[in-house]
Formats: C-alpha cells, sequence, structure tokens
C-alpha cells in the first residue's frame, strides 16, 4: 500500500466521518441522528482497520473492531431503545435553523484548516493529511452540542466529538498506547450509560426531554 | 476532420440527442412507477407539434417575451460549442471555459424570469422569483466545485480538466472529485428543475418551478424553451460524464474514434438519466423552504472538495 | 517495601466500596468499616508525604504506571484527608438525616469510586491514565449528585455531566495533541506519555503544537477546575448535591483539575517558556474571579454562594500559578487551604440544611442562637474565606499578592485586590444576615449528633494552625513541588 493511497484513503475515510458529522446539523429527527453516528463509527473503524493494515500493527485492528462492537453496534442499540421512547418528539426548529447551520459548520471546517496548519507541516505521516477533517469534526460535534434543544441529540453529540477525538489519534500517531485506548472505551460506555440513565430521568422529571425546560436554576 | 466542424457537428448533436433524453428519462420513471408510459421519442413528437401550432402572445407582454426563447436557445446551444461532448481539445477552448458555460447557463435562467415576469400574470411572477432564489443558492455551489475540480488540473479550461482526469486515472476517485460530483449532482437536480427540487411533471401551478415561468409560452416559441431545457439537462449531465469519467472521449477526430466517443456519451447519459430517475421514483418533492436546506449541504459538500482537493496537492 | 503504600491507598477505597455494596446500609459495623477504610487510605497518603519529605519518589507498576512525588503525594493527603471526612460524615441513618438505606449505599459505593479515582489521578505516571481517572471523576460523581430527584438536581446532574465530558473530550483532544508532537519526533512508544518523559524531551517539542495542545488542555481540565467561561456547571452541581459530595466536588475535584493544569504547565513552559502559558492561566484566572465576585453579590442560597466562592478561589490559584515560583508557592498553600475551609464549610452548610429544611439565605437566621457549635464553625469557615487572619487563607492570599507584585504585575493586584474587596463585602454581608436574627419559630434548637462536630472543629483548628505558622513539612513539601511546577 504506497503512502500515497493511505493518504487519499485517510482524507476519504475522514472526509465520510465529517459528512456523518454535518448531517446531524442537516437532518432532523432521532432516527436520521442514530443513522449518522452509526455511519460514522463505521466509517471511523474502516479508517482504523485501513491504517492498521498500513503500519502492520495488530493493536490497531483490535482497536477497530472494538470501534464497531461498541460504538457502531452497541451503543446505537442502546440509542434505537432510547428512540422509541421519545423519538415521536421530533427535534424541534433549534437555537440556529439548518441553513445557518450548515454554513457554520463549512466555516468551522476552515477554521479547523487553519489550526491545524501547524500538525500538518510538523508531521511525517501520509496520514496526516486528514488530521484538519478530524479537527473539523471535534468543531462542529461542539456547535451539535450548543445548538440542538433535545438531550438525546446533545449526548449524540457528545459520541460524535468521541469519534473526532479518536480519529484524531488514529490519523495523527496511528493509535495510542493500548491501556490508554481500553480505558477511553470504557470511559466512553460508562458515560454514555449514565447519560442515557439522565436522560431517561429528565424524561419522567419533566415529562420531555426539551433542554430548553432545564432552567430553574439561574444566575 | 478538420478541427473546426467538430464545433457545429457536437452541436448538432447535442440538439438531436436532447429531446431523446428526455423521453429516455420520462420512459425509465414510468416503468419504475409500474406503468408503460410514453415512447422514449414522444418529446421529438412534442416539438414538431408545438411548432406547427400558432403562437398566442398576452397584449401585456413587450419584446422581451418575443426575444427570450431565442436568447435562451441560442446561449444554451452556444454553451454546446464549448462542452466537451466527443473531442478534447476543442476548437473554442480560447473563447471559453468552464466559467463562461456556467454563466451561460445563467444567462438564459435569468432571461426566462425575466419572460416569466413580463406579461404580468401571477404565476409567472411567482415561478420566476423561485427560480432566482434556487439558481442564486446553487451558483456558488458551481462555483465552488469547479474550484475543486480546477484547483487539480491547474486550469478552469474543460479540455484541461478532461485530460488531467484521462492521464491519471486514480485521480476519479480521489475524495475531492467525489465530493465535486456529488455537488454538481444536487445543482444538476436544482437548476434543471428535477425533483427533489421542482416536479417537471406536475400540473398544479401552486408547486411548479420551471413550468410557472414558461406557463404563457405556446408554439414554436414554447417548442424552443423547451428544447433548451431538454439541452440544459444534456449539458449537465455531460459535464458530470465526461468531466468525472471521461474515458471514450476521442483524443483524434478520426472517425473511429469519433463514433466511440458517440456510444460512450449516449451510454453515460442514459446511465446519469437512470440514476436521476431513481432518485425522482424514490423521494418526495422538498417544500419550499428546506430547499435552502439542500442547497447549503451541496454548497458543504463543495467546500469540502475544494479543502480535500487543497489537501492532497 | 513500595508497593505497600500504594496499595493501601489506592484498595481501600475500592473495598469501601464493594462493602457498601454487599452490606446492608442499616449494620452498624458497615458504617464503621467505611469510616475505617477512608482512614487506611489517609494514613497511606500521609506515609507518602513522609516519604517524599525524606527524599524518596515511590513508583509502582511496569512502565512506570504510578509515581509519588511532593506534588502527587500533598494532592493525595488532601483527596484522602476529605474523602475520610465524607466516609465519617456522610448521609447515614441517624436521627436527624432523612434518606434511605438505598441512597446511603448508592452514596457510599459511588463516593468511595469516586475518591478511588481522584486519587489514581494524582498518582499516575501515565498522562493518558490520569485522563481516564479524571473523566471517571465525572462518571462517578455525576450518578450521585441527583440523590435525591428533584427537578432541579435532574436539571444540575445533566449540566454537569455533559459539560464535564465535553470538557474532559477536549482535555484527551489536547493530550493526543502532546503525543503527536513527542511520537512525531521519537517515534512510538510505551511510556511516551509518562510525565517524567514527556518532560525530559520538553525542549524539543515543536512550539506551535504544544501551544495548541496546552489552549485544549486548559480549556478542558479548566472546565473541570471550575474556570469561567467554562464553569456554568459548577454553581448548580455543588448546590444541589449533597452536602457531603459538594465537599468533596468543591475540596478536591476543583484541586485535581488543577494538579493536572500544573503539570500540563510544567511541560509547556519547558517548552516554549513561560509567556505564553502565563498569559493564557492569567486571562482565565482574572475572568473567573471577576465573574465570581460580582455573582457573589446577588446569590440567595447558602450552599450557591459557597460555590461561587469555590469558583474564585480556583481564579485564585490560576492566577498563582502565573506568577512566578513565589505564586506557585502561594498558589499551593492556598489549594490546601481550600480544601480544608471549603469541605468543612459544605460539611457545617449541610447541617444547617438539615436542620432549617431550606437553602435560602434568607430563610435561615439566628444561626448562633439555634446551633452555636455549627453557627460558629460557619462563621470561622466564612472568615477564613474571606481571608482574614488568624486563618491560612489570609496567609496564602498575602503571599500570591505580594508575588504577584515582585512579578511586576501591579496593575492585575490591583484589580484582583478589587475584585476580592468585592466579594469580601457580599460574603459578610450574607453571613450575618444566617448568623443574627430571630430564630424561625418552630424549629428545635441545640447540636444534634453531637460527635459529628469534633472533626469540624478539628478543621478550623488546622486553618489556625496553617493561618499562624505553616509547619515546616508542608513549606518543604511546597517547596519540592514549586521545583516541580517549572518556573
Amino acid at each position: 500500500m504506497s503512502p500515497e493511497l493511505v493518504s487519499q484513503l485517510s482524507v476519504g475515510g475522514s472526509t465520510l466521518v465529517l459528512l456523518a458529522g454535518l448531517a446531524m446539523l442537516w437532518r432532523r429527527g432521532v432516527r436520521a441522528h442514530i443513522g449518522a453516528f452509526t455511519a460514522q463509527s463505521v466509517a471511523l473503524a474502516a479508517t482504523t482497520a485501513m491504517v492498521g493494515w498500513f503500519t502492520g500493527d495488530w493493536q490497531l485492528w483490535a482497536v477497530a473492531a472494538l470501534l464497531l462492537l461498541i460504538k457502531g453496534v452497541g451503543i446505537p442499540i442502546l440509542l434505537e431503545r432510547m428512540a422509541r421512547r421519545f423519538g415521536t418528539e421530533r427535534e424541534l426548529e433549534p437555537y440556529v435553523n439548518t441553513a445557518t447551520s450548515l454554513l457554520v459548520g463549512g466555516l468551522l471546517v476552515l477554521l479547523a484548516y487553519l489550526v491545524t496548519a501547524p500538525l500538518v507541516s510538523v508531521s511525517q505521516l501520509p496520514t496526516r493529511t486528514g488530521m484538519p477533517l478530524a479537527m473539523g469534526l471535534v468543531f462542529v460535534s461542539l456547535f451539535v452540542i450548543i445548538s440542538r434543544k433535545k438531550a438525546l441529540t446533545q449526548v449524540l453529540g457528545f459520541l460524535m466529538l468521541e469519534n473526532a477525538v479518536a480519529l484524531l489519534a488514529v490519523l495523527g500517531t496511528h493509535g495510542i498506547p493500548i491501556i490508554v485506548e481500553i480505558g477511553v472505551f470504557l470511559d466512553v460506555a460508562l458515560g454514555f450509560i449514565v447519560m442515557q440513565v439522565f436522560v431517561y430521568q429528565i424524561h419522567e422529571t419533566f415529562e420531555s426531554i426539551d433542554v430548553e425546560q432545564l432552567n430553574r436554576l439561574r444566575e | 476532420m478538420s478541427p473546426w466542424l467538430l464545433g457545429p457537428v457536437q452541436a448538432a448533436l447535442a440538439l438531436l440527442l436532447a429531446p431523446g433524453l428526455v423521453g429516455a428519462i420520462r420512459w425509465m420513471k414510468a416503468r419504475l412507477q409500474n406503468r408503460s408510459g410514453a415512447p422514449p421519442w414522444q418529446p421529438y413528437l412534442e416539438l414538431r407539434k408545438l411548432f406547427a401550432k400558432e403562437v398566442v402572445v398576452s397584449n401585456n407582454a413587450s419584446w422581451l417575451f418575443r426575444a427570450a426563447p431565442f436568447i435562451v436557445f441560442g446561449s444554451t446551444v452556444a454553451v454546446t460549442l464549448l462542452v466537451p461532448l466527443l473531442a478534447v481539445p476543442l476548437p473554442f477552448d480560447g473563447a471559453g471555459d468552464l466559467l463562461v458555460v456556467v454563466y451561460l447557463l445563467l444567462l438564459g435562467t435569468f432571461f426566462l424570469a425575466l419572460a416569466g415576469l413580463d406579461p404580468g400574470s401571477p404565476f409567472g411572477g411567482m415561478g420566476a422569483s423561485r427560480e432566482m432564489t434556487v439558481a442564486a443558492l446553487a451558483e456558488p455551489t458551481m462555483a465552488l466545485a469547479i474550484f475543486a475540480l480546477a484547483w487539480s488540473a491547474g486550469s478552469t479550461n474543460l479540455g484541461h480538466i478532461a485530460a488531467r482526469v484521462l492521464a491519471t486515472p486514480t485521480e476519479a476517485l480521489a475524495p475531492g472529485h467525489v465530493l465535486a460530483f456529488a455537488a454538481i449532482f444536487v445543482v444538476t437536480l436544482a437548476e434543471t428543475g428535477r425533483l427533489p427540487v421542482d416536479n417537471p411533471a406536475t400540473h398544479l401551478e401552486l408547486t411548479m418551478i420551471h413550468e410557472a415561468m414558461v406557463l404563457e409560452y405556446s408554439g414554436r416559441y414554447l417548442a424552443l424553451i423547451e428544447w433548451a431545457a431538454a439541452l440544459k439537462l444534456l449539458v449537465f449531465f455531460t459535464l458530470l460524464g465526461n468531466l468525472f469519467a471521461p474515458w471514450g472521449i476521442a483524443a483524434a477526430l478520426t472517425p473511429g474514434a469519433l463514433l466511440w466517443a458517440v456510444l460512450t456519451l449516449v451510454l453515460k447519459l442514459l446511465a446519469l438519466g437512470g440514476v436521476v430517475a431513481l432518485v425522482e421514483t424514490h423521494i418526495a418533492k422538498l417544500r419550499l423552504f428546506r430547499v435552502p436546506e439542500l442547497l447549503s449541504a451541496s454548497f458543504i459538500l463543495a467546500l469540502l472538495a475544494v479543502t480535500a482537493s487543497f489537501l492532497l496537492r | 517495601m513500595t508497593a505497600a503504600p500504594f496499595l493501601a491507598l489506592l484498595l481501600s477505597p475500592i473495598l469501601a466500596a464493594a462493602g457498601a455494596l454487599v452490606l446492608p446500609p442499616r449494620w452498624r459495623t458497615a458504617s464503621v468499616l467505611h469510616a475505617g477504610l477512608g482512614l487506611i487510605s489517609l494514613l497511606a497518603a500521609l506515609r507518602f508525604v513522609a516519604l517524599v519529605l525524606d527524599g524518596w519518589t515511590p513508583t509502582w507498576g511496569a512502565t512506570v504506571l504510578f509515581r509519588v512525588d511532593a506534588l502527587s503525594a500533598l494532592l493525595a493527603a488532601c483527596v484522602a484527608f476529605v474523602a475520610a471526612l465524607a466516609a465519617l460524615l456522610g448521609p447515614c441513618l441517624g436521627p436527624d438525616d432523612h434518606y434511605t438505606p438505598a441512597q446511603v449505599r448508592r452514596f457510599r459505593v459511588f463516593s468511595s469510586l469516586f475518591a478511588f479515582t481522584m486519587l489514581v489521578a494524582v498518582t499516575a505516571n501515565n498522562v493518558g491514565v490520569m485522563w481516564i481517572a479524571i473523566e471517571a471523576t465525572t462518571i462517578a460523581s455525576a450518578v450521585i449528585v441527583p440523590l435525591t430527584v428533584t427537578k432541579a438536581s435532574v436539571e444540575a446532574s445533566w449540566k454537569y455531566i455533559l459539560i464535564g465530558s465535553v470538557g474532559i473530550a477536549l482535555a484527551f483532544v489536547g493530550t493526543v495533541l502532546g503525543y503527536f508532537d513527542f511520537v512525531t519526533l521519537v517515534g512510538q512508544r510505551e511510556y511516551a506519555l509518562n510525565w517524567t518523559v514527556l518532560l525530559a524531551n520538553a525542549p524539543v517539542l515543536h512550539p506551535p503544537v504544544i501551544q495548541l495542545a496546552f489552549v485544549f488542555l486548559l480549556i478542558g481540565y479548566g472546565t473541570k477546575a471550575g474556570l469561567a467561561p467554562m464553569h456554568t456547571w459548577l454553581p448548580d452541581a455543588h448546590s444541589e448535591a449533597p452536602s457531603a459530595l459538594s465537599a468533596m466536588m468543591s475540596g478536591v475535584l476543583l484541586a485535581v483539575a488543577l494538579y493536572a493544569i500544573v503539570r500540563w504547565k510544567a511541560v509547556v513552559t519547558a517548552a516554549v517558556g513561560h509567556q505564553f502559558p502565563n498569559r493564557l492561566l492569567i486571562g482565565l484566572g482574572l475572568l473567573s474571579l471577576a465573574i465570581a465576585a460580582l455573582s457573589l453579590v446577588i446569590q440567595r442560597q447558602y450552599k450557591r454562594l459557597l460555590a461561587y466562592s469555590s469558583i474564585e478561589h480556583t481564579g485564585l490559584m490560576c492566577l498563582g500559578l502565573a506568577l512566578g515560583p513565589l505564586g506557585v508557592f502561594a498558589s499551593m498553600l492556598h489549594l490546601v487551604n481550600h480544601t480544608l475551609a471549603k469541605s468543612m464549610m459544605f460539611f457545617v452548610s449541610g447541617r444547617i440544611l438539615d436542620r432549617y429544611g431550606s437553602p435560602e439565605i434568607g430563610r435561615v437566621s439566628g444561626l448562633l442562637r439555634v446551633m452555636p457549635w455549627t453557627g460558629g464553625l460557619f462563621a470561622a469557615g466564612m472568615i477564613a474565606l474571606l481571608g482574614l487572619p488568624p486563618f491560612g487563607m489570609f496567609l496564602s492570599k498575602f503571599a500570591l499578592v505580594r508575588a504577584g507584585f515582585a512579578d511586576g504585575k501591579g496593575w492585575l493586584m490591583a484589580a484582583v485586590l478589587a475584585l476580592l474587596a468585592v466579594a469580601f463585602v457580599s460574603l459578610l454581608a450574607h453571613l450575618n444576615r444566617m448568623l443574627y436574627g430571630p430564630a424561625p419559630a418552630g424549629i428545635r434548637r441545640g447540636e444534634s449528633g453531637g460527635w459529628a462536630v469534633v472533626p469540624l472543629v478539628a478543621c478550623a483548628t488546622m486553618l489556625v494552625g496553617l493561618g499562624i505558622a505553616v509547619p515546616a513539612p508542608i513549606t518543604e513539601l511546597l517547596g519540592r513541588i514549586v521545583e516541580i511546577a517549572g518556573r
């Protein structure tokens, strides 16, 4: 596998991951969001596997398998269950409307290019070409969390942020030491489970998962 | 064959194929919807009928109303001289590149919109304003996607762009190219009035965009406008096909190569037509206020295309 | 030799969690066991302090996974102390408490896990493991914030876990960038995420990359530390959580987050000099101080008041880190004082809440008459937080301001003093309203569970002790920390 091909595939994989993130800004409806997250996790797993093949590092294959299992299958199943409980509540018009959100997303991707320029120039790895897109996804996920009104969408935004950082790690450093990787997975899984419990709690206490209702604590 | 003859030959071929393309798409849609549908050569019969019919012009219309069909037709035919339908390089390369093509097409749209406003009918005005909204949102996308292609090819000249992809086949699958393809595909659907932006087969005036503008036209004027619309569709498909997958284009002007070019062109047109027919059958028309969202999404795709080509330089 | 203290320190909270899970909360032995294990952890931490003062740097683990130097030892001692207090004074099934056995069990399990994760965070040598532990602290503590489920507590816990997790994710971006920088120079290594290795290689790291990494790290760990403008979760979470948990969160969790910042600041300073990190720290610190001081004026609930006070003090500590070696010394001294004072205050406010039944300042009056010891401790703690002698905070604040002037930042210190004055006036006003005045009708007088006051009185005494003269071991420890933290 030549470095140029790896470069192209990195950009291709990162683009797919970023597009799935932008789909969160575009589509409304919980099902579409969960689908976008699942597609993103699969693309991320594929990119990790590709880098693993290129470097011959079996640990990356293990990480790709874990990604697929936990984020591509496990978490979406739990999310589907949640969606069935509160999915009938469509995402209301978010704080920023769709067209503007998409344009802001584009601007954030451009900002990410500026920010990661020193990184790309410093690195020698062929996978470095996808790093700006991973950073773009970090910014886009932050925007999703800030601008959406449903607790479930905010949880998805957080999960996408974690995906973005994982992508950054894979592209920039060809993976991080395996203990840390496993720890990160555990953290994300546990964090998600606790968030899930909280969303159920919010629903029971407030009769909806609209974050605008959470406004009792002020000043 | 002299290279200067290539231009008129291309134009003639395009004029000949365009109604057939529209008919083919209509036929494929009908088959997908389990109807038998009209035969694929129905648009030719329609054109012949329209040319024979009498022209009725509103009393409120001005010279613009009569001139617009010719301007639209003329500009679209001029575009066919600049697009790499059959061979590369083109004789008129010096006269125009991709940007000229885009803006010639926009010229046609502009005059059509004016003509919709001219007779003073409400539906015409409504169609014109909607058309302008769509065009205004689709233009930046088109420009950016072109920029993405031009960046990797080093020039906005259509011939050069096609030649570059011919030279390095792996470029065709470069992320920048794929994204630009997706963006231009969405723009094609928007500019040529296809679902999900506009329904070409609708008869409800409130849902029309393109049809509403030409509601007042009849006879040979309508024939010219319909032909120009079909030609526009062909041009966009040619751009999609021959810029992104240029295999089959003749490099030398020998009869064999030209015949092969015609064959591959027809194949690409039918393939793209099939895709559009599928898309139209599966997707419902978007409500008008959702169209900016779709076009913003395609704008982002074009933006990513530019940055992806920039990255891989 | 060195494995035993580590095991005692880290295993005790795990055993406490397991015990709380298995044993019925009503049993007397369960409470005693829980408190006892907390005490063992504290003793282990103190043993580490002694070892470090003797000149050792205990390590443990194959790739030197755990390493305790002066900074780690100090923080481990703080964490273990507050955790032991929480184990002793936390929700139990006494007469004044209104918790169900299920709630008590849940609290004990998760607060022990919380303590465990904090201890791992401060003793880990690996930056990645530290990150994992700090993320785990968010999860462990968020579970028990809504111990009693009300609309307010659900809202608070949601904001906490969302903002906290997002912040930590950004800190992870920074960590990855730091690792990336190292990898581009040396290549992938198992031990590349160790502090010692990062610090040793710091001078050759690429400046723009490490600067970008520090921005992410500061924003990320700053969110956990309660620095503005990422502080919005703090007043809600700290006021809605049960008092023992608030004490742990305000007292030591903020300190642990600050610990992470101090560690990374050392690396960044070694790489790009002290200008860049100092400027960022001053900016965030000043902003936190300003927002907190101005918010203190309009507070109507005393636990929220204490939470904003935490933001104010974290801002001060952050500022101190940017004022040179004297500033670092002052900042760390302030950390110790704040841990003592704030945890004591939250425990005391828990007692007030139990008696008066309302979190509003307006509803609490005549504190000195209703609960003399509690009222006295509350007053003492508040005076300590104001920075008045004879309490320790006075010394640390004074040292901080002096460091600022010594570093040539006179105008900055003037702004700080002005903001501290604003905080002073508002806190004093609220204190007066609570201490004096007529007691509400029908309220029970006298201390309940008198023995619970004893550890709190001990805290107050320690604060006074720190205020009169800082003990030599602590000065020695702080001196070592200044060396570690870099200029």
